[in-house]
Parts: structure tokens; C-alpha cells; sequence
């Protein structure tokens, strides 16, 4: 078998085995589709009034369809959060130090983890569309709008494991890379994920505007509202894809920087 | 009943004490509700548009929420102590003692209050940062009672989980419990604006009397009884309610 | 004077099966036996930490479960391990347990002083607990327990898992305790040697139930005569000894791996006649030796097994 096939294949057990580890665990999951969830659903009543009454605030069907790719994007990072955690146990309890030990292709190790959180990111937005629909959002964009904002939370949740990866190699400890979900708990506020950035004033306003995360989140929104253009689409998908790309090369050096020292 | 005094301070200086010592344990206490306040009135600061705040600053309607949040998490910790010490046995010294029962409780509650004067000044300065001033010597009291009250139902409630637990892996339950009866209320815009499921949730939730009330004195600056008596009374019936539930245990503690 | 007529009775197993003990006041009483014996749960009962499921408990003159805080006034407990609280001093402890028993201030400080300097805590007294070592931990666990003046002292294997000069310092404290202060002591321990040392009177439990009380010197006198091992050596069996040793008096079960033990009334002057015995009948011994009767063949006798950890005593 040839090198990369046989990558490929350990690629896919060790996602699996993510994958299944993690539903196994309801510490694991259950918080990255319960505050979403809720979060989503007190919003919605409480800001129902929003849309139309508010200036600044886009045009939507109502407040539910405005919410949802907020929600999509807060599971992600809270899921991406406890990966990293599970990374880091992996690495306390010795598997990391098992699968080094074998003929596990290193690639494999990272990809094998970001497949298992760009598999999840994907299941939990088609989830988060479907609750929604369920209660009379609906997609602007048709499929292709779906699609575009599947892949946009893809790259996102790669982004989000990549970093959790890196944190676990650099700190060897779940509980530091948990700890760190508050901040990036925090960097999801000072954004436009719940409310427009239009409506914000003042520096707040300024830190938000230069959020990455803004522009993502509005890039898959447009997808759901209505405003969407090729240009904001790929706008939206090319930040997802720059973030993947600067925290996915971050965790392999530093991977590749922990093995050759053997800790 | 001096000695149940004496032994509740005592206890209650030891749980501040510990403060200091494990700020680890501590500082989400402190950098939450100021979390909470910036990012609610940075992030939402549109929805006050809405005709039902009548041109009220989203800052001074979210103070009372900031502060009231904070004060609960601030409860918590009464209970996160309580079960830290039951699972690590220093509770057994206690329960040893001649020290009256209610002391073992009222020692961590007394506690949280302060906690909860410390957490809900730090949100009033920064309030005042953020250019919204103390809305008066009265109405800035009722803000502090409403948190007050609120900080001591939820270390009720804590230190009830923490009795029958006995786990400081009950901790996220506590936590949970309080941050959804905030939020299940009216954490983001006054009860009028609500739609829906949560129109009903919030007139059956206490929090939202207490809340209210608490708004009532920062946006109006001064006290009315007719805006208050309601908080008061869904406050207070709060209170008893956990109180209950926390000293219930209690009584069975030498059954385990 | 603690008098207990306990009956208890815990969860669908019976941790401890009506127990009866009277206990005289001033003596050091040890209670001996392996983990999960249900030495922890007596005390547990005996100091209003737990309800008897059954039957009546009388310490220090009043009932535990009718008069709990008279009890408690005049009881002093130092249980398993980590009683204490790893981020204060050991003087604000020592305050704090003064404060609870409602001493007043001025006293608190007072008590705190004398027993810190009492237990040689001084130096630590000021740093963190989580800073001592566990000699130093338990002779705080003891001074706490001591703040207050108890009548009564209940420690719970208040030596497990220390070095065994931490041991016989803690072992001396007590001693002087009961000596000076005529403190009534109730100890738990699984080490035989502790329960020897210490005790005037010792009730050996298993599985619940009590099967031995009386002085050690009592209870040694009662296996009576001291015991000879014999361990075979290339070329003989156990059985082989057994053979002959079983002519010199009665066979102990449970006797030393790849030989055999007897109860041996001839003592050291006999052992010729022994050794004789083996070599007639060609019998080859690695080991032989005579051993006075422990608290450890006590239990062999009333239960039919060792006392786990009873050699780990440092002897």
C-alpha cells in the first residue's frame, strides 16, 4: 500500500475514533448544542421585536433566521474547544504517546483530529439549520446557500481544532486548554455573531469590525437572510480558509517540534 | 444563639480568607459579571431602540442584570467551598463541633453577601465608566439589596446541591441552574418586548420581579413602592423556598 | 466514663453487627483490626457524625443521638487524613476550631498557642498547610482535636502512612495525654504493634463483629503458650513437618508458607527436643524460631487469619 493511502486509512480511523470518543462523553458534546441552542432560542424571544423596529438591523423573515449561523458558530468553537481538551488528555493519559510509538503516519495524528472536528462541525450546522427550519427559518440561498455555509463552518471547526491541537501540545494539559474556552467565548461576543455590527456604537463597535469572526459569520448569514453575492461567499469562505490555514500550520510545526524532542 | 453568631463569622471570615488564598476559584467571579456587562450592552446595544425601553441607555438597563448575575455566581461559591470541603473531610470537623447546624450554613451564606457587595460594586464603577452614574443614594441601595437577595437565594441553592452531592463535580449543575434562571427571565429587554415561550417562562420566574424592580430604581433613579413591592415579594419567596432546600439536608446530614 | 452498648446496623450490609463495648474512662482503648473491618464507621457513630441504625451509644456521659451537641462539647476527633484545610495556616485553624467550639478570642489565641508550641508546631504554625509533611498534618489533626480540652479522644489510625519516628512521637503525645490529663483515648489502627504499645485494653473486630476484648496482656496470655515455626527447607515437605511438630502440641493454621507452626507449652528449653524430633525423621529446616504470642496470633486464633499490615510496623 503506498504511503498516502495508507495515511489516508489511519487518517480515517483516528477521526473515527474522535469521533466516537466524543459522543461517548457528555461533557464532551452536550455543551456545544445546548448554549447555542438555548442561547438561540432566548434571543429569538427576546429580540423578536428586532427586525424591522430597529435601525440598522437587515431585513429577515424574523429574528430566528437572523440567529442561526451565530448559534452554528458558537457549537463549533465550544466543540472545538473540548477537542482540544480531548487532544490534550490523549496526551496525558500516554495514547499520544502509543500512536507516536506505532507506524502511525504523523500526518495522520492532526488530520485524523481535524477530520473528526470538520466532520462534527458540518453534522452540527446541518443540525442547527434543521432545529431552525423546524421552527420556521428558512434559507434565502437554496441549497447552494446551505452548502456554502456547511463549508464555511467546516473550515471554522478545523480552524477551532487546529488551534485546541496547539494548545494541547504547548500546555500538556486538558484543563489549560479548557480554560481557555472563556476567551474565545469572549472573542465570539465581540463580534456581529448575535447582533448586527450596524446597530453597535462606539469602540465596541471598532473591535467588532475588526473581528475576523464578524465577517465570517455575516458571509454565512447572507446565505440565510438574503444579500449573499459570490463576492461575500468567497470572502467568507477565504477568512475560514486563512484561519484553518494559519492554526492548522501552527499545530503541525509545533507537533513536528514535539516529536523530534520526544516529550 | 451569640455563639451561633460568633461561630457564623468565623466561619464566613475563613471563606473570604480563602478568597485571597485560591483566586483561581474567585476571579470568574469577578471578571464574569464585568464580562457580562460590557459584552450584553457593547453587543446589543441596538435593541434599545425599541420603543418598549422609551429611550433608556441599554448600559443602565443592563447594569441591574450585570450585577445580579454576578452576585449569583458569587453565591456559588459558597456552595463550590461547602463541597470541596464535604469531599475532602473538613467538613467532618465541622459537623464534629458543637457548632450549631445553622452556623455550618449561615457562616458561607454571610460570606457570599459580601462577595456580592464586592462583585455588584465593581459592575456600578464600571457602569460609571462607561458614562452611566450611580442613579442616586436609594435607588443605588434597592440595586444592591436586589443583587444581595439574589447572591443569597443562589448560595442557597448552591450550598443545597453541595449537601446532597457532596462533589465539587456538581459545580457545572450549580452553575447551570443559575445562569438559565437569569437568562430564562428578562436578561436583555424588559418584559413587554418578550415573544412567545418566553413571554410565559419569565412572568412565572421570580428573577423577573427581581430584575424589574432592580431596573425600576437605576433607570428612575429613585424608589417607588409600586415598582418595587413585586421583587421584594418574588424575591423573598425565593429565598425562603432554597432555604429550605438547603437546610433540609441538614438535619439528615448524620444519616449518610 | 464512656459506657457503649452499640447495636448498628448500616445499609442492606451490616457494616457493624451489634457491637457491645464499655469503655472505663482514663484508659487508652484500641480497636483493632483490618480495613473494612468497621472501625471507621464506630467512630464515625460514636463522634454524631452518624446515625446507629440500631441501639444506643453513651460517650462522655451523654446519649449521641438524643444529647449530640453535649457530646460534641466534650469530645475531641482527629479522623482519617484530610480533616484540615489545605490553604490556611495552622494557626488559623487552631482559631477557627476555638471559634467553633465558642471559646472566646482572647482563648482561641491562648489554645492555639499552647497546643502549636505542645506539638512542636511553632515554626509551621504561620504557613500553609498545604506546606506541611504528614508528621506535621496529623499532629495538627491532633492539636485541633485538643482545643477544647476533650474528655474524651477519638483517633482514627492515626499513625497509617506515617515514617515511623513521625509514629512514635504521635504515640508519646498520647501516652503523655492520658498520662497528665487523664484524657480518655479511643483509638482505631490496623497495626498490631500500635494497638500493643498503646492500649490498655484492645477489642479486636472483623467483618463487623467483635472477636477478642480484653488487656493485650490478657488476650496473649489466652493463645497462652508462645508458637514455633519451622520452614522446611530442599528436600522436606510442610507436610513433612507438620508430621512431627504435631507431636509437640497444636497445630496453628495459617502457619508460615512451606511450613508449619505449633503451639509449643515446652518453650525455649523444649526446642532441643524438636530439633531432635526433625533430624530423627529426617526432616531439613531452613528456618526455625520461637515466638511469644502477638496480637496478631490472637486474631489468627479468632478468625483464622492474619491481621493485614499487622507486620508493617517497623519493629
Amino acid at each position: 500500500m503506498s504511503h498516502t493511502a495508507l495515511a489516508t486509512r489511519q487518517t480515517a480511523a483516528l477521526a473515527w475514533r474522535s469521533i466516537i470518543t466524543t459522543m461517548r462523553l457528555p461533557q464532551a458534546w452536550f455543551p456545544a448544542l445546548f448554549f447555542p441552542l438555548v442561547l438561540m432560542a432566548i434571543f429569538t424571544a427576546s429580540f423578536g421585536g428586532a427586525p424591522g423596529n430597529i435601525p440598522g438591523f437587515p431585513p429577515v423573515r424574523g429574528f430566528l433566521d437572523f440567529a442561526v449561523c451565530g448559534a452554528i458558530i458558537q457549537g463549533v468553537l465550544i466543540a472545538g474547544t473540548s477537542a482540544g481538551a480531548a487532544f490534550a488528555t490523549d496526551i496525558e493519559n500516554g495514547f499520544f504517546d502509543r500512536l507516536v510509538a506505532s507506524p502511525t503516519s504523523r500526518v495522520a495524528i492532526l488530520t485524523g483530529r481535524l477530520g473528526a472536528s470538520i466532520a462534527l462541525g458540518v453534522a452540527m450546522a446541518l443540525l442547527f439549520i434543521g432545529i431552525a427550519a423546524m421552527f420556521g427559518a428558512q434559507v434565502d440561498g437554496g441549497v447552494m446557500g446551505i452548502i456554502v455555509v456547511v463549508i464555511i463552518a467546516a473550515l471554522f471547526a478545523a480552524a477551532v481544532g487546529g488551534l485546541g491541537v496547539y494548545l494541547a501540545i504547548r500546555t500538556g494539559s486538558s484543563e489549560a486548554v479548557q480554560g481557555t474556552f472563556p476567551l474565545f467565548f469572549a472573542l465570539l461576543f465581540f463580534s456581529s455573531a448575535f447582533f448586527p455590527l450596524d446597530t453597535m456604537v462606539g469602540w465596541y463597535h471598532t473591535v467588532a469590525a475588526a473581528n475576523p469572526i464578524t465577517y465570517l459569520v455575516e458571509a454565512m448569514r447572507d446565505e440565510v437572510i438574503g444579500g449573499a453575492t459570490v463576492g461575500t461567499a468567497l470572502s467568507g469562505i477565504g477568512i475560514a480558509l486563512g484561519l484553518a490555514c494559519i492554526t492548522v500550520g501552527a499545530s503541525a510545526v509545533t507537533l513536528r517540534r514535539s516529536l523530534r524532542v520526544g516529550s | 444563639m451569640m455563639k451561633g453568631l460568633a461561630v457564623s463569622f468565623g466561619l464566613a471570615g475563613r471563606n473570604l480568607l480563602l478568597v485571597r488564598r485560591v483566586p483561581s476559584v474567585f476571579i470568574p467571579s469577578l471578571v464574569m459579571p464585568l464580562f457580562i456587562l460590557i459584552a450584553t450592552a457593547g453587543a446589543f446595544h441596538g435593541i434599545g431602540a425599541l420603543p418598549q425601553f422609551a429611550g433608556a441607555s441599554y448600559l443602565a438597563f443592563t447594569i441591574p442584570m450585570a450585577a445580579t448575575m454576578g452576585a449569583g455566581f458569587a453565591g456559588i461559591n459558597s456552595g463550590m467551598t461547602l463541597a470541596r470541603d464535604l469531599e475532602g473531610g473538613f467538613f467532618d470537623r465541622l459537623q464534629a463541633s458543637p457548632a450549631p447546624r445553622m452556623a455550618l450554613i449561615a457562616g458561607p451564606m454571610f460570606a457570599a453577601l459580601v462577595r456580592s457587595v464586592f462583585t455588584t460594586t465593581v459592575v456600578l464603577i464600571a457602569g460609571m465608566i462607561g458614562g452611566v452614574w450611580l442613579p442616586g443614594l436609594w435607588a443605588t441601595l434597592i440595586i444592591y439589596a436586589f443583587a444581595l437577595l439574589f447572591g443569597a437565594a443562589a448560595s442557597c441553592w448552591a450550598i443545597g446541591v453541595a449537601l446532597r452531592t457532596r462533589t465539587i463535580q456538581a459545580t457545572p449543575i450549580m452553575q447551570l441552574v443559575v445562569f438559565l434562571s437569569v437568562f430564562m427571565s428578562v436578561a436583555y429587554v424588559p418584559v413587554d418586548a418578550l415573544h412567545g415561550w418566553l413571554g410565559h417562562v419569565a412572568t412565572y420566574n421570580p428573577v423577573t420581579y427581581i430584575l424589574t424592580a432592580s431596573r425600576a430604581a437605576e433607570l428612575t433613579g429613585s424608589v417607588i413602592w409600586s415598582e418595587t413591592w413585586p421583587g421584594v415579594v418574588a424575591g423573598g419567596a425565593l429565598l425562603l423556598a432554597l432555604a429550605a432546600w438547603a437546610l433540609v439536608p441538614l438535619k439528615h446530614l448524620a444519616r449518610r | 466514663m464512656t459506657r457503649d452498648l452499640v447495636r448498628e446496623y448500616k445499609g442492606g450490609i451490616r457494616a457493624v453487627d451489634e457491637v457491645s463495648l464499655s469503655i472505663e474512662s482514663g484508659g487508652i482503648f484500641g480497636f483493632l483490626g483490618p480495613n473494612g473491618a468497621g472501625k471507621s464507621t464506630i467512630v464515625r457513630m460514636l463522634t454524631t457524625l452518624l446515625r446507629p441504625t440500631s441501639g444506643t451509644a453513651i460517650v462522655a456521659g451523654y446519649d449521641v443521638v438524643k444529647e449530640p451537641d453535649a457530646v460534641r462539647r466534650r469530645i475531641g476527633v482527629a479522623l482519617q487524613d484530610a480533616a484540615i484545610d489545605p490553604y490556611m495556616t495552622g494557626r488559623e485553624l487552631l482559631r477557627l476550631q476555638g471559634v467553633l467550639h465558642g471559646l472566646r478570642r482572647a482563648e482561641c489565641r491562648g489554645r492555639a498557642d499552647v497546643l502549636l508550641g505542645r506539638l512542636d508546631l511553632e515554626d509551621a504554625a504561620d504557613r500553609r498547610v498545604a506546606t506541611y509533611s504528614g508528621g506535621m498534618r496529623r499532629r495538627l489533626d491532633l492539636a485541633l482535636s485538643l482545643v477544647h480540652e476533650p474528655v474524651v479522644l477519638f483517633l482514627d489510625e492515626p499513625t497509617t502512612g506515617l515514617d515511623p519516628v513521625s509514629r512514635v512521637t504521635l504515640w508519646e503525645e498520647v501516652r503523655r495525654l492520658n498520662r497528665e490529663h487523664g484524657t480518655t483515648v479511643f483509638l482505631t489502627t490496623q497495626y498490631l504493634e500500635e494497638a500493643d504499645q498503646l492500649a490498655d485494653r484492645v477489642a479486636i473486630i472483623d467483618g463487623g463483629r467483635i472477636v477478642a476484648d480484653g488487656s493485650p496482656a490478657e488476650l496473649k496470655a489466652q493463645i497462652g503458650f508462645p508458637m514455633l515455626s519451622v520452614v522446611a527447607a530442599d528436600g522436606s515437605t510442610a507436610d513433612d513437618v507438620r508430621r512431627v511438630l504435631a507431636g509437640f502440641g497444636e497445630i496453628v493454621p495459617g502457619g508460615r508458607e512451606g511450613g508449619a507452626s505449633v503451639r509449643f507449652p515446652g518453650g525455649s528449653a523444649a526446642m532441643a527436643d524438636a530439633v531432635r524430633a526433625l533430624d530423627i525423621a529426617g526432616v531439613r529446616f531452613a528456618e526455625i524460631d520461637l515466638a511469644e504470642p502477638t496480637l496478631d496470633d490472637v486474631f489468627l486464633a479468632s478468625t483464622g487469619r492474619h491481621l493485614e499490615g499487622g507486620d508493617d510496623a517497623a519493629a
